[in-house]
């Protein structure tokens, strides 16, 4: 996962190196997806986080689409 | 996850905190009074659960999520020290994990310019950078290390 200058160089970069798309997102978006997922990481009385709840963390911030489904395809 | 993974997983943390590093596991032995053979197969239950990440083959830790416990493109100042971050992702991650505000170095693979960026209030300053992830969500942990 990567940073750009842009969604211009991101498509350049894929194409440039025969990578299949994947998604782009904005900074931002990025950002508040890592303080939602990482923010109880050093906590002492953290437990591992389920499928589920992890799922709803991306649900919840609109990436909800078949590239961002945790769970295997079936 | 039982009650001593927990545990060596705090202490891992605790301590990649406090000296910048990843501690080795006759460290962690030494400090939790365990056997080396326990915490090098707490280490292993830990990396199977995704937990922590280990070097293949070893017992070295090599990711607790978010740091890289190796030089990566990603650097991160936050809390007083620089970090490496293993992706964009955990780039923000750090910043999120310490509960601080910091900055962002890295460059585009594009063109190679510097990405410079603070993260304020939770948010990227400047907010005009792209991120793409070229992993499926269900394929992350299939190649953790090229994800």
């Amino acid at each position: 996962m990567n940073l750009f200058r842009s969604d211009e160089h991101a498509a350049r970069w894929l194409e440039q190196y025969g990578y299949e798309p994947g998604a782009t997102i904005s900074a931002a978006k990025l950002s508040e997806l890592a303080h939602a997922w990482w923010d109880t990481r050093l906590d002492p009385d953290w437990l591992p986080r389920s499928l589920d709840d992890s799922q709803a963390i991306l649900d919840r911030l609109g990436l909800s689409d078949r590239f961002w489904q945790l769970a295997p395809s079936r | 996850m039982d009650e001593l993974d927990l545990r060596v997983r705090r202490h891992v943390y605790r301590s990649f905190v406090e000296l910048g590093r990843a501690p080795r596991a006759d460290e962690v032995a030494d400090e939790l009074e365990l056997g080396l053979d326990e915490v090098e197969a707490s280490f292993r239950r830990l990396h199977d659960a995704h937990a922590l990440v280990l070097e293949r083959g070893t017992t070295r830790i090599r990711m607790a999520n978010p740091f890289s416990t190796v030089p990566t493109p990603h650097r991160v100042q936050a809390a007083g020290r620089w970090w490496y971050a293993n992706c964009a992702w955990d780039a923000f991650g750090i910043c999120a994990a310490l509960g601080v505000e910091g900055h962002i170095s890295s460059s585009c693979p594009d063109c190679g310019e510097a990405i410079e960026l603070d993260v304020v209030g939770q948010r990227p300053v400047p907010d005009d950078y792209a991120v793409h992830i070229l992993v499926p969500a269900e394929h992350w942990w299939d190649d953790i290390v090229f994800t």
